[in-house]
């Protein structure tokens, strides 16, 4: 009787022992599966998505949520960044440059994440540190307003459209034609969809005085690469235009 | 009365035998996972391991988009042969660089090395998420500085005399032109922001126009160039906006203010724990 409790015991160890390395194996082989590919089809892979999905929603739900909203909608009187939206403001939106985003941030203080310019305040007497540009008069930011708000009388929209395109250098990142330009996170000014409030005169006017630099926390010595692969993927499918979900 | 198995020494040798299997196992488990240890496999998060430094996958991966625009799914063998090379041989000659002292020699090095510190410390900082509670105390006791830029609309007149400029100034209260005056031509330009009107004004005649209500007029004010009389159409002044206005900004100022202290802390700490010694005559 007490001969087979010790057996009993010693299987009890010799199969706790045989789950942790098997546990062990199967976390191995789920990070490899995830992390040794190409980040960028994950997502269009059933078996990868549905790991990565599944193991990055708590991490999205801990690390992002807070800023992002549970849902990922953000919060444009915070300029959060909506990510269910299918507009992006740095990148295509594929997994990789998520995942940048992820380990590296934005203006965050890691010289490899995005820090190539910030929106200028030009109701400052210099509204830009990294290059020279003109300080604006209420008149001007009101004119520059109507022209990218496409509203107003046309003489204060052909003044704002020449400040837009020349004096107050609004061209330079987003572009001539307001596309914007996601190589720096310049928003698309055409699309409707604001990364900072409503889109109302009163909220571009506020912009347009103080400006915008927005952070995205880096993560890298924070969160496993895992974490950053998953959470990454988790976050790309939450567009429901993304070509890459 | 519990009934004790006989000794046996077959069946002490057996648990010995699994003890120090466990034993093993475990410290086997330990000490082929832990950081720095040279382990015979390259973990999944990595693509080579140079002298045990990693080389991660997400940057094997941004490098191969950046040098050749192609994922790993559609880079050749060649592709990835060339970028694993590359970053095998920077990371060697950095590793080198160690060896030789460069942090100690090579001014850019020196200079990247302090921004990489000062930016760890940016980091910590910028991961952390304040309570809003932590945010609304902030605002409040900083209100002032969101007020942002008040804006003045006026005319500013120079009469070349003390008399003229009293004369002046009492028919335009009055109600009629004034005679013999001029403008100065440095707030012609319509409503412009407090900052461009001192620019503009200069301190004291900003400070006059700023004390001043729309429809108001000044003294004169006695001035190197003459004696000015402004003339006040519209002054708005800043007005704190409430703080959903501003969450972005407070949220700013207080991460950039966290740093600050951050920084400061690190170098207290620092100077603590190193042994400096300075020389006679240079304290």
């Amino acid at each position: 009787m007490v001969r087979g409790g010790y057996a009993l015991g010693i299987a009890a160890a010799g199969l706790a022992v045989a789950a942790l390395l098997a546990w062990h194996h199967a976390t191995v082989a789920r990070e490899t599966l995830i992390l040794r590919g190409d980040p960028d089809t994950i997502l269009s892979d059933p078996a990868r998505r549905a790991i990565a999905l599944r193991d990055g929603a708590p991490v999205f739900r801990n690390h992002c949520a807070g800023c992002h909203g549970a849902a990922g909608r953000g919060d444009p009187h915070r300029a959060v960044p909506n990510l269910t939206d299918g507009d992006f403001l740095y990148g295509a939106g594929r997994v990789g440059e998520i995942e940048q985003i992820v380990l590296h941030g934005i203006r965050a203080g890691d010289t490899r994440g995005w820090d190539l310019a910030e929106m200028p305040g030009f109701a400052k007497p210099v509204p830009y540190a990294r290059e020279p540009l003109p300080s604006l008069g209420p008149q001007q930011v009101g004119d520059l307003v109507a022209y990218v708000r496409r509203t107003g009388p046309a003489d204060a929209n052909a003044r704002g459209r020449i400040l837009f395109t020349n004096t107050a250098g609004c061209w330079d990142c987003h572009g001539s034609d307001g596309g914007g330009d996601p190589s720096i996170g310049a928003p698309n000014l055409n699309d409707r969809i604001w990364l900072r409030g409503d889109g109302s005169a009163a909220a571009i006017v506020d912009t347009i005085e103080h400006g915008l630099a927005g952070v995205c926390p880096a993560f890298a010595r924070i969160l496993t690469p895992y974490q950053a692969r998953v959470v990454a993927a988790y976050a790309a499918a939450l567009h429901p235009r993304n070509p890459h979900r | 009365m519990t009934l004790l198995p006989a000794p046996s020494e077959r069946r002490s040798l057996g648990l010995c035998a699994v003890g120090a299997l466990a034993g093993l196992v475990v410290a086997g488990a330990g000490l082929f996972t832990a950081h720095g240890t040279r382990i015979a496999g390259v973990p999944p998060e990595d693509v080579a391991l140079v002298n045990q430094v990693p080389i991660l996958m997400s940057d094997f991966d941004a490098q191969l988009r950046a040098t050749d625009n192609v994922g790993l799914d559609h880079a050749t063998p060649q592709q990835k042969r060339q970028i694993l090379k590359e970053m095998i041989r920077e990371e060697l000659y950095v590793q080198r660089g160690i060896e030789l002292g460069a942090q100690a020699d090579v001014i850019e090095v020196r200079q990247a090395l302090v921004g990489a510190v000062e930016a760890q410390q940016a980091i910590d900082a910028n991961a952390a998420q304040p309570d809003e509670a932590a945010l609304h105390a902030w605002y409040a006791r900083n209100r002032a500085r969101y007020a942002g830029e008040g804006t003045l609309e006026l005319a500013d007149l120079i009469a070349p005399s003390s008399a003229q400029a009293g004369a002046a100034v009492a028919a335009l209260r009055a109600g009629t032109p004034a005679q013999g005056v001029h403008s100065s031509g440095k707030v012609d330009d319509g409503q412009e922001f407090y900052f461009a009107a001192r620019l503009h004004l200069g301190d004291r005649l900003f400070a006059v126009a700023q004390g001043l209500r729309a429809g108001q007029l000044s003294d004169p004010v006695a001035m190197p160039d003459g004696w000015h009389i402004l003339v006040v159409r519209s002054n708005q002044p800043p007005v704190p906006p409430a703080y959903d206005q501003v969450r972005d900004r407070v949220l700013a100022d207080v991460r950039a203010d966290k740093v600050a202290r951050m920084q400061a802390g690190a170098d207290a700490f620092l100077r603590r724990r190193a042994d400096i010694q300075i020389a006679p005559g240079f304290e």
